[in-house]
């Protein structure tokens, strides 16, 4: 069998269970459901698109012809796995053989993508939002990136630029005689309608009587109506674009000491949003806000412009005491919806110290899969690089997303489909497929991604349909289908088929738990528990975490009741307790370290990674880097913070180079810059190194932390690892503590009182 | 009285001034060229003797120039008494300027604020001065004898206050509630269809251009901005450190607000190069508009709200009617009405908003400047009134079209010289008079802040003022006078103070009130009244007053001065022998002339010209100069002693001076006409027209080729004449219309109807009139 990773690399997909019961209660026994982490899009090295259409089963199952058909070559027909109805091929298929398989057919094309034969789409458009009360530093350096993305976006890319502060501008680049803009009182929430009429986004006018038509053969005068005024091609406005940004001057309202500045965020965007649902529906397009703080004006407001008044916090928002909060919530909600129903991404880069209401503000990045990035200011790395990042290409030069995209789950009748978690909305399909479990977005066999990126991975879950038990036929297989109908960067419409097969086996068969996948399943309920988080609270998940943690080692261990030490984990269930434990207590469902706006932030890209990247953000990684030898991963714990080494933390959000005592007074002493000290100058190089690849790769950049045992920035370190020598403990659970390990101050248990504790309760009969 | 003792007779004997029986002969037109009345009270018997001690009636005069002792005597005179007052009037060429003083007190009576002026008298070996509005005696200030800087004795009689009849002070702070305001000039430009169709837009936009240099800009502080307007509002960022202005739309006009808090309005200085910019694109900007909406009522109330804070000009471009949001207007115009007793109701603004924009905008030093061009109703009697209450003016260009040349022409002359003239702002007109004397009404573009106190955010040289008044007491005293002050900012960041002191005999002589009432001065005071009225009430009734006060007027003399022997005949005083010819030419002129061919819009456009003109012009313009030209004498055309154009002598308005190969000008202050008969010399076309015949001259406007030919020059030296007059009284630049007398029948119409002589439609001709007057008198002498 293939390492999960060999056919996560081939098909996109990584599920929890690869051999399924074949009766729903044998399954619900199972605690972790039938799930995956499904990367529609995902990068398939040397592999590449068909231009032709595909060939599909009669309505109204669509299902798409596909390695797992029968096919019987002297009929020229195929059996549909899925509704079971014969299809003819149709005519250009005469000549199939089997010998002579299309691609479809073929055992290595269980992931195709066909390139459609339908007029490409429009180019991309981003339409930019720009925050205009930012000091003068700060806008600067959000300008020159501005500037320079404009050449780093495909020449026949749309472009708009909105500016906001105390009103909101549409800047009109079509205009040449000079820069043009649209105001918009920043105080006032507008209907579509109005901003459409005041944009004057109409239908064309009417032509007066007695004016003179435009003859024939000659050129058609410039477009002056409608959106094509606000969104041009960039190749066309690259040079307006540029000066009206060069221009661009702080908010010019006066804002006296005592005040925040008045920005009109809400507005900003539903003007923006207007704009493009008005002329641009289901064409791809993303709205990208710049915003260097809080909406303090106008609908969405966060907080209000005296600063005598703080920003809510977690804690006002549990006592209910966050005034603004629900009216903001549903203000970004709707605008949200308006997008998403468009097929409009809207991405939110922030440059700002404090926070500018990501909670409130966070559907609108969710709903419709946009980039969500925070940083203390544009002028960071962090803004600049991943910035720059969104408009990465692949090999062909297009930029690397799509947009608009559907993706439909068909199954074979003995499988259901109960929801999906992820940056997605539902599309309203509802067939046969959908199960009555509801898990995530449910109801429905097909999701709707307004952008989507090579990496945009969604968790599916899924309930087996039948009720009863039933021998299962050797050899016999449910088969998931996956149809993304997507619009590529280069305008085409592409649909990219997965069709995954696994099979059944009877209750209580080994091959079941053999088949378990930890990574993918610690995953799955990390994203079905911060989906709880968003509705519940937060004591409520751990309770459920806890609860299906304890049953599924109830299930799964091997041990003697009441007798925790004959607990035993196999392999590949040995790390999934760890995983729980960590996502315990990381950013994502302990909140209150964290502001609101960062917990939303982590949430959103938990929500929207892969498996890889899920487990780092759950259970960062640490190497360490000594003299003992090369360079290795240690336990993410205190015991392996010494004086005498360099750790590399990974926690996906930040990347930390900590230096132990020791290593930090040679380094301060600058033994490295002394020759015959080399190897302490390689040393101090090679977690550098390491860092700049993880760099490298990440999407948003990580913050990048250098620090020294005793800094203060070593707190991030200090927040992640087992506190497995805390100053109520240390020296105890037979690690060598007292002098190998730091003791980490904190009341949290540590990873081995926690396994004690399951251990206990999975063996005792009581629960 | 004893000055003019010669004129009159003892008691007992009524005896009138020198008469002239109108029924003689045509009207005598010598006088209306005549140099303006001399005063009735000698300079010499000012306190200074300085030939400078009364009033040019040219800045003021009085229907009057001899007060009447009694109300009774008033009464019986029938002769209305008014002041007509162009206290900022527009120099011209040769003219004196007003001498600006600066002393360091401004002297004034401790009672009635009275300045001190020519007409005073010292008192007590002359260390108190006698006001000689309420008579009471105020102290000399020692400045006026000592110079404390020089340490020198002066003249007092040199010092301006008491040699100059008008004079200019220099505010002290006192005078001032704060810094004096800078010009401010906001344009309030239309930007829709047939704005920039008839090249308004870009007319506009260039002559602004050539003109900034022009605008005053004292000290730099001179601060301008746009708006254009079509169906939203466009603001324009002038920020100096742009390099190119940047264009900001408003089209949220559920309510009024600004879209910068500065940088709206900038320095003309420090924002000229983005200033110069804008203008440069402005014709362009919206070439390929289709938008046929105006939303000038938003536009206007964001122009208030742009410069409230400091005050200014608004200077509204408007070429589509106002048809959207607020302020919106419905094309009105019913040809049914014209003629009708229900004209006036066109007349008559058809909603209040421009009217109540307007007084919120006084008090905040606002004055609206209306220019309007339009293809077809522009609603002027509605726009107006932003003018009127404002001390705005109004300018109209009906079927505009820049590409005429003639029509570009005229507006950028005009529009030039309009930015470029000198501007008095923030001002209040105070008129007082010698006790006894009420002021009862006024009249002209102003806000009547109280009783006697108009409120003038611009005061614009063009506009006169009236002012109506009655005695309320026997005078006692040998003068009356009457002092005007017009506190005001100049162009160049003054508070000033401008005192214009008229001194007018009082005489218990009913003969004397006769001979020395001003006829110009009456049918200009009366021409307003007219106005007021029929905009009140109904143009005929206008037309009824005015031809029943000409009634009661010469009935008035008739009873008290004719003797049966002269029955026959229809006398008035030598001073008021034109009285019936102006009222007759009042009759018939576009303002108030029974006919249903004058459109609303051009009705109340003349009347609102007749409203603010001065005298002056409102005699040219009800009896227009009509000059021969194909019989030139020889200095006609040529500089004079004084360097300036001779004019023609001028002709009776009859159509017997027509003759048919005969060349005519014909001038009524707002467009000049050339007549050509069908028997012309060719010579003549050849010289003038550049044409070999009649045949070949195309009638309507037109500018006259110049050719190197004294001809032509005497007669392009006259036109040119007149327009450079009229532009500086008015800012007014006439069309030429070639009128052929075979020609476009309404061309040939329009221009016949000013010969006020002739019977015209329904109407008198002038002994037809009189021979009206004559029975109506009958009718008196026979009661
Ligand atoms: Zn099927
Ligand atoms: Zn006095």
């Amino acid at each position: 069998m293939n390492t999960f990773e060999e056919i996560e690399d081939r098909d996109g997909i990584r599920l929890s269970w690869n051999v399924w019961p074949s009766s729903r209660l044998e399954a619900t026994r199972m605690v972790v459901p039938i799930g995956c982490l499904f990367t529609p899009l995902k990068e398939r090295e040397g592999v590449q698109a068909f231009q032709y259409e595909p060939v599909t089963c009669k309505m109204p199952c669509r299902a798409i012809l596909n390695p797992y058909c029968q096919i019987d070559v002297r009929g020229k027909l195929w059996i549909c796995p899925f509704c079971l109805q014969r299809n003819q091929f149709p005519p250009h298929y005469k000549d199939i053989s089997n010998t002579n398989l299309p691609a479809e057919l073929l055992g290595q094309y269980t992931t195709i993508e066909y390139i459609l034969n339908k007029p490409p789409s429009l180019p991309p458009i981003f339409l930019f939002v720009v925050d205009t009360c930012l000091d003068e530093v700060d806008l600067k350096a959000l300008k020159d990136s501005l500037v320079v993305s404009l050449s780093l976006l495909p020449p026949n890319a749309m472009v708009g630029l909105i500016t906001y502060g105390t009103m909101a501008q549409v800047h009109e680049l079509g205009y040449s005689d000079c820069p043009k803009s649209y105001v918009f009182r920043g105080s006032k929430e507008y209907t579509a309608k109005q901003i459409q009429d005041m944009l004057g986004l109409g239908v064309v006018p009417a032509m007066r009587p007695g004016q003179p038509q435009p003859r024939p053969g000659q050129p058609a005068p410039p477009q002056t109506f409608g959106a094509a005024r606000f969104l041009l091609p960039v190749q066309q406005c690259e040079f307006t674009l540029t000066s009206i940004l060069e221009q661009l001057q702080q908010d010019p309202w006066p804002v006296s000491n005592d005040k925040r500045p008045l920005r009109c965020t809400g507005t900003a965007l539903s003007v923006a949003v207007g704009l493009l649902e008005a002329a641009y529906q289901n064409t791809g397009a993303r709205i990208i806000l710049f915003a260097g703080g809080p909406c303090t004006e106008g609908p969405g407001l966060v907080v209000g412009p005296e600063l005598k008044e703080p920003i809510r916090s977690h804690n006002d928002i549990e006592k209910d005491v966050a005034k603004h909060v629900k009216k903001a919530v549903k203000f970004y909600e709707s605008l949200a919806k308006r997008a998403a129903d468009k097929g409009h991404v809207i991405d939110i880069f922030t440059g700002c110290l404090d926070q500018i209401g990501l909670l409130e503000m966070k559907s609108l990045v969710n709903l419709t899969n946009g980039f969500l990035t925070i940083s203390d200011s544009f002028k960071t790395a962090i803004f600049k690089q991943t910035f720059m990042r969104l408009f990465n290409k692949d090999a062909e030069g297009h930029l690397q997303m799509g947009f608009n995209a559907t993706l439909e789950v068909q199954t074979t009748r003995e499988l259901r489909v109960c929801g999906l978690i992820g940056p997605a909305i539902s599309a309203n399909k509802k067939t046969a497929c959908v199960g009555e479990t509801e898990i995530g977005i449910a109801g429905t066999s097909a999701w709707k991604f307004c952008g989507i990126t090579p990496k945009t991975t969604a968790s599916l879950y899924f309930e087996v349909a039948a009720q009863q038990q039933q021998a299962v036929q050797p050899g016999s297989r449910g088969l998931v289908q996956f149809v993304t109908l997507y619009q590529h960067a280069s305008g085409q419409y592409r649909l990219r088929v997965t069709t995954v097969a696994r099979n059944w086996a009877d209750v209580n068969s080994p091959e079941i738990p053999a088949s378990f996948d930890q990574e993918a399943a610690a995953v799955l309920m990390a994203r079905i528990a911060i989906f709880k988080a968003e509705i519940d609270d937060s004591p409520d998940v751990l309770r459920w975490l806890d609860r299906m943690l304890i049953r599924l080692c109830q299930k799964f261990a091997d041990y003697r009741k009441d007798d925790p030490s004959s607990f035993r984990l196999s392999d590949n269930f040995s790390i999934y307790p760890q995983f729980m434990f960590h996502l315990r207590r990381s950013q994502f469902l302990q909140v209150f370290n964290n502001s609101p706006d960062e917990t939303a932030f982590y949430r959103h890209i938990l929500n929207r990674e892969d498996v890889n990247n899920s487990l780092i953000m759950i259970q960062p990684t640490l190497m360490s880097y000594s003299f003992d030898g090369p360079p290795q991963p240690v336990l993410l714990d205190s015991i392996s913070i010494k004086p005498d080494v360099i750790l590399l933390l990974d926690t996906f959000f930040h990347i930390l180079i900590w230096h132990g005592e020791t290593v930090a007074q040679w380094r301060k002493a600058k033994y490295h810059e002394q020759a015959e000290y080399a190897n302490f100058k390689m040393l101090l190089e090679a977690p550098k190194a390491d860092a700049q690849e993880l760099l490298a790769e990440r999407f948003p950049l990580p913050r990048y932390i250098d620090c020294d045992q005793g800094g203060s920035q070593e707190r991030f370190l200090k927040w992640k690892v087992n506190p497995s020598t805390t100053h109520v403990n240390a020296g105890g659970y037979g690690y060598n503590a007292a002098s190998q390990g730091q003791a980490i101050a904190t009341d949290d248990v540590s990873l081995q009182v926690f396994m004690e504790h399951l251990k206990k309760l999975s063996v005792s009969g009581s629960s | 009285a004893g000055n003019f003792g010669n004129m009159s007779m003892g008691p007992g004997q009524p005896q009138g001034p020198a008469a002239v029986n109108l029924l003689a002969g045509p009207p005598l037109l010598t006088d209306l060229d005549a140099p303006s009345p001399v005063s009735w009270v000698p300079p010499q018997s000012s306190v200074s003797q300085a030939p400078t001690s009364n009033t040019d009636p040219k800045y003021k005069r009085c229907t009057m120039n001899a007060i009447p002792q009694t109300t009774a005597m008033l009464a019986k005179s029938r002769i209305p008494m008014g002041l007509l007052i162009t206290p900022y009037r527009h120099l011209l060429n040769g003219e004196e300027p007003v001498p600006v003083i600066n002393p360091p007190q401004i002297v004034r009576c401790r009672r009635c604020r009275t300045y001190i002026n020519p007409w005073v008298q010292f008192v007590e070996q002359g260390t108190r001065w006698k006001c000689n509005l309420c008579f009471l005696s105020n102290e000399v200030p020692t400045f006026f004898d000592w110079d404390p800087e020089t340490r020198a004795h002066v003249d007092r009689m040199k010092r301006p206050e008491l040699t100059h009849a008008v004079v200019e002070f220099i505010a002290p702070q006192e005078y001032m509630v704060r810094p004096p305001q800078p010009v401010v000039m906001l344009f309030v430009i239309d930007v829709s269809y047939s704005a920039v169709q008839s090249g308004m837009v870009a007319t506009a936009a260039r002559t602004i251009l050539d003109t900034l240099d022009a605008i005053p800009n004292t000290d730099n502080r001179t601060k301008v901005g746009f708006i254009t307007v079509d169906s939203s509002l466009h603001f324009y960022n002038l920020n100096p450190n742009l390099s190119e202005p940047q264009m900001l739309i408003v089209s949220d006009l559920d309510d009024t607000f600004l879209p910068m808090p500065y940088d709206l309005l900038v320095s003309l200085s420090e924002s000229r190069a983005v200033i110069e910019s804008l203008l440069q694109r402005l014709g362009d900007m919206f070439k390929s508009t289709q938008c046929v909406q105006n939303v000038l009522g938003r536009a206007l109330q964001a122009a208030h709200k742009m410069i409230s804070p400091i005050g200014g000009k608004i200077i509204v471009l408007q070429s589509t009617l106002p048809n959207t949001n607020d302020g919106a207007l419905k094309p009105r115009e019913d040809p049914k009405l014209l003629g009708t007793p229900k004209e006036v109701t066109l007349l008559q603004p058809q909603n209040p908003f421009y009217k109540n924009l307007a007084v919120t905008c006084s008090p905040t030093q606002v004055s609206i400047d209306v220019f309007l061009f339009s293809a077809q109703y522009a609603d002027v009697a509605t726009l107006s009134g932003c003018a009127k209450f404002t001390g705005g003016s109004v300018y109209f260009y009906p079927n505009f079209n820049a590409a005429r040349p003639d029509d570009a022409m005229k507006f950028a002359n005009e529009l030039s010289h309009f930015l470029s003239r000198p501007i008095g702002l923030e001002a209040v007109m105070r008129v007082r008079a010698s006790k006894g004397i009420r002021m009862t009404a006024f009249h002209g573009n102003f806000f009547l802040r109280s009783t006697d106190l108009l409120s003038l955010p611009n005061v614009s040289p063009d506009n006169s003022y009236a002012v109506e008044m009655t005695l309320i007491e026997n005078l006692t005293t040998s003068l009356a006078c009457f002092q005007t002050a017009l506190l005001h900012t100049s162009s160049n960041g003054e508070r000033r103070i401008r005192v214009l002191t008229l001194a007018v005999p009082v005489t218990n002589n009913l003969s004397d009130v006769f001979g020395a009432a001003d006829q110009f001065a009456i049918s200009a005071l009366l021409a307003k009244k007219g106005v007021e009225r029929a905009l009140t009430s109904k143009i005929e009734d206008a037309r009824e007053a005015l031809q029943y006060k000409l009634h009661e007027i010469m009935a008035a003399y008739k009873q008290s001065f004719t003797t049966s022997s002269q029955a026959t005949q229809l006398l008035l005083p030598e001073n008021l022998k034109l009285l019936p010819l102006l009222t007759l030419g009042m009759l018939k002129n576009t303002a108030f002339r029974a006919t249903s061919t004058v459109p609303s819009d051009l009705r109340s456009y003349i009347m609102a010209l007749l409203y603010v003109f001065p005298p002056e012009l409102c005699i040219t313009h009800t009896h227009p100069r009509f000059y021969a030209l194909h019989v030139l004498e020889p200095q006609a055309g040529l500089p004079g002693e004084d360097g300036q154009i001779m004019y023609p002598p001028r002709l009776n308005l009859s159509s017997e001076k027509l003759e048919r190969h005969g060349l005519y000008l014909l001038e009524n202050g707002v467009e000049m006409f050339l007549w050509v008969g069908r028997a012309v010399a060719p010579e003549l076309c050849k010289v003038l027209f550049d044409k070999p015949s009649y045949e070949g001259i195309v009638p309507g406007k037109t500018t006259l080729p110049t050719l190197s030919n004294d001809y032509s020059t005497r007669v392009n030296n006259l036109i040119g004449k007149i327009r450079e007059v009229r532009i500086q009284m008015a800012t007014c630049y006439p069309h030429l219309y070639v009128v052929k007398e075979d020609g476009d029948p309404a061309l040939r119409m329009w221009f016949l109807s000013q010969l006020i002589e002739d019977r015209i439609d329904a109407s008198y001709s002038y002994p037809q009139f009189l021979g009206v007057m004559r029975e109506q008198m009958g009718k008196i002498s026979a009661s």
